[in-house]
């Protein structure tokens, strides 16, 4: 069988020549399996993973990587306090698969209904429906929003029903929410977010990348079912959180501000709203600034003001109209003519170029001529001296401060007072004011300049200038962000207060200061005293055009010696028919005097004020009524006795109540104290002497605040705390809010 | 018993243990060491290759991430012995065997369609044994045969092969049947395989020029006629499989969805590879990661460099194959050899062009890599018969 090596080769040639073809052909076939073929597959694996290797790659990364959003939590704001007023929170948006509903429903298995589901989701987000029902249907999709960023309250709950329904096809994924605790508080200074979560009014946009954080991203290898891959093929590029904000805006003075322009606009039926700004003098820190109307940062879309909303429901207004009127901010986005108020600055700059000073006296015959023009005062002043120009916002007076200036100095003074490039507050969409090209600057205009007419400006480049006129001179920028914190609290930004530069000199802002506290004490600003402060400012009632219709204003500072802080209030086109002559001196000036002793400043009383202070009243229950007597004159208080006992067998008000000093305490010497509550009498208009005689008739005490130091006749009740009728406990305080009702400017 | 006959059985003692020795003389000669070592080369590399490719799947699967590789070392060990002891053996006494290993392996592809003998996996019913403990397919037996019965019988025909009517028509009925058997299975890849060894080795063998032309000419337009007419749209037998060829993506959810991964697979590789054990494809995205697709997961970690130096260990090892059936003792042993590594090399070039997409797709597996016990076994005994060949190979003369 088997050939036998060395042996001698018998073969037939056949034989040969067949074992040769066998060697020939096994040859080929090395070749071509050994080597060719591969050949082949060389040149396709260089294909697939040298020439196709980026395009490949990324197809196998794209389904092999998921890539896990992480979402950087939103920067907190805060006012300077530590309050705060933005903070996000999670949240979590609930979805639906409408395929996999439909999978599900279709499933035997399945033992809920699509009633059942939708009645209980309905129910827990409170959403309509019908509206779920249109969403189930769209199974060509796999993803409808049921409810974006629900609580996690009920987010939770609708995770409990899904488990224990075992309801596949709705699910919850984590989303972050904004909330704005404070919620109208600050609103046109926070702003608000979209429904990305991105800043759209506001600091939130202002601010936006300081806040938004960076977005995290883990990049997770995941297998086909959609796990994690058994070890680390991870990337992760983390989140960072956003920088907080720590703002200069004090909640309380925010508070009070607002609530002041709420009742301003209520009170003298403004048609344009209002705004109000208070600012730290030496700093240009914005401690509040508000707008009315104003808007709920946790529901920007819905129309907070009633006027507002009905506007819109009467078709006046169309809703984004109504939108865009609550969410500008009077204070920065609206310019208006400022009027009166801006004498300070007229007058800071005649005072600096020595035009005027403290001697110079101005007699005014109710009117002045310019340039053929007959301008006419509110009032004919006669013979005075500077601070009475100022005291009785003589228009004619500072026409001629501003001529004596001349065109190019005023405006020079205009510019250097930032009027012309903007105040530059780190808030978004600040106006430019509006004003002559310096070419054309007649004498007519800068006559009507110089009492604020004619031109237009921001009140919060107005507040900035006019604090430069008292501070020392110097123009701050102003701001609301204090600092920059990260995450940690690093502290990444911190407000420079630099002066930009100095306007008038110190001599200048302290006479200046001088005249303006002169306004409140004896002149237009009467009505913003308040009762241990001492207060400088100036009125202002800006005709709009030749409407009629005014704004009315005032700006005031304390202490008037040495300022801390300075607010202007503007009230646009209140009525004129609600029995308040509509000057700054009527309607803005007892504004700012009942929240002034809210802006924390501290009050300095002298021994007179401070005997009218408030006072705690000794209980003198069971003393003789000579004891009792003596121990609450002591005190300021003057007694009145009822009954004709030795011994005082009741009070009013009782022992520890705090009444205002010098008022009446009654002592009751064994007759009977009255029960009955009193009834509330009328005191508005009256003077404070016939408030009081009311008052006391009716059984109840009376704090007075507003104009309390001054002797003027027209001195009138302006607003009582208790409405009149109503019934209250015997000896109840009534506070009283005096102011001089015939200030006309 | 006469003295003629005790002379006579003597003489025939003495004959046989002439045989015998001379037989052992010739095969006492040592194995082909750099075939051997090739071979265990690739053994081993194809066994760290399993493990890398089938951890994922064997930890989803059974928790154990050793699982398959585990079994599968066990089957290699059982096959390095198989092949050491077959390469002791010598090879002549396979001829004894051909003929029943034949008719075995074609009774067992019997057994294996029968219905409720058979083990049906993807609609295939390929598999013998007990499920899940030991299963086998006989159509990798029914190789051996082929390989053995062909090279017993064509290397006595000797110059007569170049005859048609003892060179082919002997032969094409065992093809016809084994093949026809393997598609009722159905099993096309294998069938393809045993039909191509046969083929191969009737060429080798001796068959005549003009048929092998004709053969091979009409393979391939018969072959390139199908594309035609399947990207016509004429034909629609097959024609997913003609398409996703073409362009895998086309249904990549569906029908496309294997050889796109696979595709994505080596291709995401790049020229260096992921590095060992890193293949992210093998996570439940390419399906069949680990038996015929495993070449796609060696592409990916490590790279066309890694993927060219295994090709290389695989061409070092079908050229040496080849080299011991150039130099074999006999016609036997050269047909032998041939068919063994026609086998190794068709089938490795076969899975390499379908992971790639040379080729359309169809099951074959990847000799030494992929999964399959039974496979790596007798893939190991018939280098065995190449080793036992090798012992054979006369020395060079000197001179």
């Amino acid at each position: 069988m088997a050939n036998q090596p060395n042996q001698p080769n018998r073969k037939s040639e056949k034989i040969r020549r067949a074992n040769r073809l066998i060697q020939t052909r096994t040859f080929i076939l090395m070749l071509v399996m050994g080597l060719g073929v591969f050949i082949l597959v060389f040149a396709k694996l260089y294909e697939l993973q040298i020439v196709r290797h980026e395009e490949l790659q990324n197809k196998a990364l794209d389904q092999q990587t998921r890539s896990t959003e992480i979402t950087a939590s939103r920067g907190t704001i805060y006012d300077r306090g530590g309050n705060i007023l933005a903070i996000s929170a999670t949240a979590e948006t609930v979805f639906l698969s409408p395929l996999e509903l439909a999978e599900e429903l279709a499933d035997e298995e399945t033992t809920w209904t699509a009633d059942f589901l939708v009645e209980n989701l309905a129910r827990i987000l409170d959403v309509n429906p019908e509206s779920i029902y249109q969403k189930m249907e769209r199974t060509y999709s796999q993803y409808e929003v049921v409810k974006l960023r629900a609580d996690e309250a009920v987010a939770n709950e609708v995770r409990t029903f899904l488990n224990e329904n075992k309801i596949r096809g709705v699910y919850l994924v984590t989303d972050a929410k904004r909330y704005y605790p404070y919620s109208t508080l600050a609103s046109h200074i926070v702003g608000f977010v979209g429904t990305d979560n991105t800043g759209l009014y506001g600091l939130e946009a202002r601010f936006e990348e300081e806040l938004e954080g960076q977005t995290g991203l883990v990049v997770t290898a995941r297998d086909n079912a959609g796990n994690d891959m058994l070890y680390a093929y991870e990337k992760y590029y983390g989140a960072e959180n956003g920088n907080d904000l720590v703002l200069t805006v004090d909640t309380t003075v925010q508070y009070y501000l607002e609530s002041a322009l709420a009742e301003m606009v209520d009170k003298f039926e403004a048609a344009n709203g209002a705004t109000g700004i208070v600012m730290d003098v030496n700093t240009g820190a914005i401690l509040g600034m508000a707008s009315y109307p104003d808007y709920d940062l946790n529901d920007f879309s819905a129309i907070k003001d009633s006027k507002l909303s009905s506007a819109v429901s009467s078709g006046k207004l169309s809703l984004a109209e109504a939108q865009m009127r609550q969410w500008r901010s009077k204070a920065l986005n609206d310019t208006y003519e400022p009027g009166s108020t801006f004498k300070i600055l007229t007058l800071a700059a005649a005072l600096e170029e020595g035009v005027v000073n403290e001697n110079t006296t101005y007699y005014c015959n109710g009117y002045i001529n310019v340039s053929g023009e007959r301008i006419n005062c509110s009032g004919h002043h006669r013979a005075q001296t500077l601070k009475q120009t100022a005291a009785n916002s003589c228009n004619p007076a500072f026409i001629t401060y501003g001529m004596d200036l001349g065109t190019e100095k005023f405006y020079e003074y205009m510019d250097a007072f930032g009027l012309m490039e903007g105040s530059g507050v780190d808030l978004d969409g600040e106006a430019a004011g509006i004003f002559i090209a310096p070419e054309n600057f007649t004498q007519l205009d800068l006559a009507c300049y110089a009492f604020g007419q004619n031109f237009n400006v921001t009140p919060i480049a107005l507040i900035a200038a006019q604090a430069a006129c008292i501070n020392g001179g110097y123009l701050h920028t102003p701001y609301v962000v204090e600092q920059v914190l990260a995450d940690d609290g690093t502290v990444l930004y911190q407000h420079d207060t630099t002066p930009v530069r100095q306007v008038v000199s110190e001599a200048t802002s302290a006479k200046v200061r001088e005249c303006l506290e002169y306004v409140v004490s004896n002149g237009t600003g009467r009505n913003g005293q308040v009762t241990g402060y001492r207060i400088g400012g100036k009125t202002g009632t800006a005709d709009k055009g030749q409407t009629g219709d005014v704004v009315v204003s005032f700006a005031c500072f304390a202490p008037a010696d040495d300022p801390e802080i300075i607010m202007l209030l503007a009230l646009d086109t209140p009525a004129r028919d609600t029995g308040t002559y509509p000057s700054g001196g009527a309607m803005t000036a007892p504004m700012a005097s009942s929240i002034m002793p809210y802006l924390g400043i501290n009050p300095t009383y002298s021994a007179d004020e401070l005997l009218g202070a408030d006072t705690a009243v000794p209980n003198v229950k069971g003393l003789t009524v000579a004891e009792a007597k003596s121990r609450l004159s002591g005190r300021g208080f003057t007694c009145k006795v009822v009954g004709d006992g030795d011994t005082v067998t009741d009070q009013t008000p009782a022992g520890g109540a705090v009444i205002p000093g010098k008022s009446t305490v009654v002592l009751y010497a064994g007759a009977e104290k009255p029960t009955d509550a009193c009834t509330v009498p009328s005191l508005v208009g009256k003077t404070p002497a016939e408030a009081n005689v009311a008052a006391t008739n009716a059984g109840l005490f009376l704090r007075f605040t507003g104009t309390t130091a001054s002797t003027s006749g027209t001195v009138r009740v302006l607003s009582q705390s208790e409405d009149v009728g109503v019934k209250v406990p015997a000896g109840t305080v009534i506070t009283v809010q005096l102011g001089d009702t015939a200030v006309t400017d | 018993m006469t003295r003629e006959e005790y002379h006579a059985q003597k003489a025939l003692k003495e004959k046989r243990r002439a045989t015998e020795r001379r037989s052992y003389e010739a095969s006492k000669g040592s194995m082909d060491l750099s075939f051997l070592l090739l071979t265990l080369l690739l053994t081993g590399i194809g066994l760290i290759m399993l493990f890398s490719a089938s951890f994922p799947s064997a930890y989803y699967e059974s928790g154990d991430a050793a699982y398959y590789v585990k079994r599968q070392a066990v089957f290699a060990a059982m096959g390095i012995v198989a092949m050491l002891v077959m390469g002791k053996i010598n090879y002549q006494r396979l001829r004894g065997t051909a003929k029943m290993l034949l008719g075995f392996s074609i009774f067992l592809l019997i057994l294996v369609i029968i219905p409720g003998v058979g083990i049906t996996v993807n609609n295939a019913t390929r598999w013998l044994g007990i499920e899940g403990v030991f299963t086998f397919q006989p159509s990798e037996i029914a190789k051996l045969g082929v390989i053995i019965y062909f090279a017993d019988s064509i290397s006595k025909k000797k110059e007569k092969m170049e005859e048609l009517k003892a060179g082919l028509l002997p032969y094409l009925p065992i093809l016809g049947c084994i093949a026809i058997l393997m598609m009722l299975e159905p099993h096309l890849s294998g069938t393809i395989l045993i039909v191509g060894i046969g083929i191969m080795m009737m060429v080798v063998g001796g068959m005549k020029r003009w048929l092998v032309a004709l053969g091979f000419g009409g393979v391939g337009a018969a072959a390139f006629a199908y594309v035609k007419l399947v990207e016509a749209g004429i034909i629609s037998y097959g024609a997913s499989r003609i398409l996703m060829w073409k362009d895998p993506w086309l249904d990549y959810t569906w029908t496309g969805y294997q050889m796109a991964q696979s595709l994505t697979t080596i291709g995401s590789g790049g020229l260096l590879g992921l590095g060992f054990g890193k293949g992210r494809q093998k996570f439940l995205f390419l399906p069949e990661e680990h038996n015929d697709f495993i070449f796609a997961i060696v592409c990916e970690e490590l790279g066309l460099i890694g993927a060219c130096l295994i090709i290389l260990v695989f061409i070092l090892l079908i050229l040496r194959g080849f080299w011991i059936a150039l130099h074999a003792r006999d016609r036997f042993g050269a047909l032998l050899v041939v068919g063994c590594m026609t086998q190794i090399s068709l089938q490795t070039f076969l899975n390499m062009a379908v992971v790639t997409g040379l080729l359309p797709a169809t099951g074959i597996s990847l000799p030494f890599f992929s999964y399959g016990g039974t496979a790596l076994a007798l893939q190991l005994f018939e280098m065995g018969i190449v080793l036992s060949v090798s012992r054979q190979i006369p020395a060079p003369r000197n001179g």
